[in-house]
């Protein structure tokens, strides 16, 4: 299985599990804790140089965990033969890095769930109406697009969600670089909205839509995917009410988003059917408290409410 | 009437018909237009003939100390007439091997003057009438030329550039250098071995400027121990042109003015690069003082346009022009739907340079202050020859290899040499930095004992404190 599909230069896949790295590289890999497998090539023929492995080196995970990119195979139990027939489809790249790093999440980090209910009916209306006049431009806004605009704006605005828990200090994060969890032929990759802030909506669309067609054909160039502040997750369009996603480390916090549906719903103390949505936000307990978490959650939740101010 | 091409290089120095052959290479139909020879200054005017000629001068040299060696050599004299005649007959020789491999790849070369007429078309004025060319990619290669003093022209006679003093007439009896990069250090070197009184007049504080301050130290003292005058900080106010001479008024560091009477004078303060009257301006390419503006494989602002070599950013050097005009060739292929080439822009810390004065000069990367000011936790070693069996067994135990690392991840930022053949040396550099070696690596090859080499593997060792032979 091609880690990145069938780029000019294709890295490692190709020659089975043999790198391709420049002495360099591979050091400054060891030092930083980045894991080779997951690094694409920029050189001749595809080989790692010092410049793949510094972009990496961003979204290096805890040197510690890293430092054993071979582990991935001892984070699973042996598992015994019962007899069932089955079929061994040996891990890609991206299957094991996934695995070494959730792991390593759920193991390191200790996660807190804060879930909220939030009204959609404004937002679509606006998305709607932006969609109409935007048209001519042949863009067309997604509700993800506008939420990963939400997600920015709230970590903008409650910067101690923004952060990165390091060992020995916090690093607080001076922009919103939202990963967006994107579902690849490969597996789970997560194309990066950088300073999603301050973009336009409109930006953000084109850019999300670029990134995830590039997931999608395994070509997404490291920098593309490697580093981000926050991550969002969305299973709404398979109509899942409500999840907890496991936190993209270093980050220190994902946004788990459901399906968006016609609910009974409160309205001025009387009932009423409003489209409602529920997002839990998993956050790194060592670095966020429940109460900033919790401010997050309503900036959120205020800024899809009232979603003019998304467009400011 | 027009003949349709894919590329047409304007220009045919050794970054335009490197350029050609790679496109002739990657089966793209191909012209280059040439004004004058082909090769360019670099084969006819520069890099080989004064090779040519500094040979003849180390040959003196050798002869004159023949004695060192226990040799006798009586009598011995230059005769000038013939060591330009020689350095004339590799020129020609080696412009005839251009025209030969133009041949070879099926490269149509057009004689005459280009100008860019936008759309892709290209008009030659040459000998015989003018005829246009069209082409979907056009490479402007048509490199540089000597930057005049303000106040002083060369005129040929008594004022000199590169070119004139390539091709003397007379001997220099007297002879003022101004600029110490590479091409004055190396005429001041030919003709201080050749009998003339040398004096080189430098504006920034050392000589070879752009090299390791400790390099540039070592060559002063070496030159000054040769004979020649030497002047850093200084710059030269004017020059009168008599019958007998020219008078130069010399500004020095302390502010003094000095007069002098110099039978020559030798202009060597930089290159400009030759943009102007190609059409370039009204076709909205984008340039800096006269410096094409591109990206790293080449492209300008306008599609279609290409640039490579000195009119372009520097350093001003054929081997970067020559691997720029590959780097923009498999660009343009892969523009014209080559998926089998993959360009990669240069890393321009990876540029090797070499100064052939005596002793010679050669350097890559970063110098030790370079990558100090650069942020860089530097590990520098530095091996003298005269630790080295061979260069002592050759009588050249003079100069030294210094190294630059990066102390935290032991990649190799600069190796800085002077002395003799280190022009051939620092190539050994070269590779290992461009495959983006460590100290480790440098540490584990094998060298071949007695050379010159073992002190490239001795300085990474001194660098770490672990020198063998000091």
């Amino acid at each position: 299985m091609a880690v990145r599909g069938a780029a000019p230069a294709p890295a490692v896949a190709a020659k089975g599990d043999r790198i391709v790295a420049s002495p360099l590289a591979k050091r400054i890999a060891a030092d930083r804790g980045v894991d080779l497998a997951a690094v694409k090539g920029s050189g001749p023929n595809g080989r790692i140089v010092k410049v793949d492995v510094e972009s990496a080196g961003t979204a290096a995970p805890a040197p510690a965990a890293a430092a054993k990119p071979a582990a991935a195979a001892a984070l699973a139990a042996p598992v015994p033969d019962f007899g069932i027939p089955f079929e061994a489809e040996k891990l890609g790249n991206v299957r094991k890095v996934i695995a070494r790093r959730l792991t390593e999440a759920k193991q390191t980090i200790p996660h807190i769930y804060l879930t909220v209910d939030v009204r959609l009916d404004a937002l679509l209306k606006l998305r709607g109406e932006l969609n109409k006049a935007l048209e001519a431009d042949g863009i067309k806004l997604s509700v993800n697009d506008l939420l990963i605009k939400a997600l920015a704006k709230a970590l903008v605005r409650v910067p101690k969600c923004n952060v990165s828990f390091a060992g020995e200090e916090l690093r607080k994060y001076s922009r919103a670089d939202i990963s967006v969890a994107v579902a690849a032929p490969s597996g789970l990759i997560t194309p990066i909205i950088v300073d999603a802030a301050t973009k336009a909506v409109a930006q953000i669309s084109t850019e999300m839509k670029a990134l995830a067609d590039k997931a999608r054909e395994g070509k997404l160039q490291p920098h593309e995917y490697q580093g981000g502040t926050a991550s969002l997750s969305n299973l709404g369009m398979f109509g899942i009410k409500q999840f907890d996603a496991v936190i993209n480390p270093p980050q220190a916090m994902i946004l788990a988003v459901g399906a968006g549906e016609q609910r009974p719903h409160v309205v001025d103390g009387a009932l009423a059917v409003a489209t409602v949505m529920s997002v839990t936000g998993s956050f790194d307990h060592r670095a966020i408290d429940g109460a900033d978490g919790a401010q997050l959650m309503q900036a959120f939740k205020s800024l899809v409410e009232n979603p003019l101010g998304l467009l400011a | 009437m027009s003949q349709q091409y894919d590329v047409i290089v304007l220009g045919s120095g050794p970054g335009g018909y490197v350029a050609a052959i790679r496109c002739a290479q990657l089966g793209l139909k191909t012209a280059i237009v040439e004004r004058e020879n082909l090769g360019g200054i670099c084969l006819n005017w520069g890099c080989i003939p004064t090779k040519a000629l500094l040979r003849s001068a180390e040959v003196l040299h050798q002869m004159k100390h023949a004695a060192d060696y226990g040799l006798a050599a009586d009598n011995i004299r230059a005769d000038l007439d013939a060591v330009v005649k020689r350095s004339r007959g590799v020129a020609k020789q080696l412009n005839q091997g251009v025209t030969h491999l133009m041949k070879k790849n099926k490269i149509a070369v057009h004689m005459g003057v280009g100008t860019l007429k936008g759309g892709g078309k290209l008009e030659v004025a040459g000998d015989k009438g003018s005829e246009t060319l069209s082409a979907r990619h056009i490479i402007v290669a048509t490199g540089a030329r000597a930057r005049d003093l303000p106040f002083a022209k060369a005129d040929g006679k008594r004022i000199w550039t590169y070119r004139h003093a390539m091709t003397p007439t007379e001997m220099p009896g007297k002879l003022l250098v101004i600029g110490s990069g590479a091409i004055g250090i190396e005429f001041a070197s030919f003709y201080n071995d050749m009998g003339a009184e040398v004096t080189v007049v430098e504006m920034m504080d050392r000589v070879v400027p752009v090299e390791d301050a400790d390099v540039s130290a070592f060559l002063e003292k070496a030159l000054k121990k040769q004979g020649m005058t030497i002047m850093t900080g200084a710059g030269v106010e004017s020059l009168d042109v008599g019958a007998g001479g020219v008078k130069a008024r010399i500004k020095s560091k302390d502010g003094k003015i000095t007069e002098g009477n110099y039978s020559h004078v030798i202009v060597a303060v930089g290159i400009v690069p030759n943009t102007e009257n190609i059409g370039l301006e009204a076709l909205g390419v984008a340039a800096e003082r006269g410096i094409i503006a591109i990206d790293g494989y080449g492209r300008t602002n306008v599609p279609g346009i290409w640039a490579i070599g000195d009119v372009t950013p520097g350093p001003w050097l054929a081997h970067k022009a020559s691997h720029e005009g590959v780097t923009a060739a498999e660009a343009i292929a892969q523009e014209l739907g080559n998926r089998d080439v993959h360009p990669h822009a240069m890393d321009k810390r990876n540029i090797p340079g070499c100064t052939y004065c005596h002793p010679q000069v050669a350097s890559v990367g970063l110098t030790e202050a370079k990558a100090r000011e650069a942020g860089y936790e530097v590990k520098a070693g530095t091996f003298p020859f005269i630790g080295n069996g061979k260069a002592i067994a050759l009588g050249e135990a003079e100069g030294f290899i210094k190294t630059v690392f990066d102390a935290k991840t032991g990649e190799l930022l600069g190796a800085h040499m002077v002395g003799a053949e280190v022009t051939e040396l620092i190539q050994g550099y070269v590779v290992g930095k461009t495959l983006e070696t460590t100290e480790a690596e440098l540490m584990a090859t094998v060298f071949p004992h007695p050379t010159l080499s073992e002190m490239l593997h001795e300085s990474v060792l001194a660098a770490y404190g672990r020198a063998l032979h000091i």
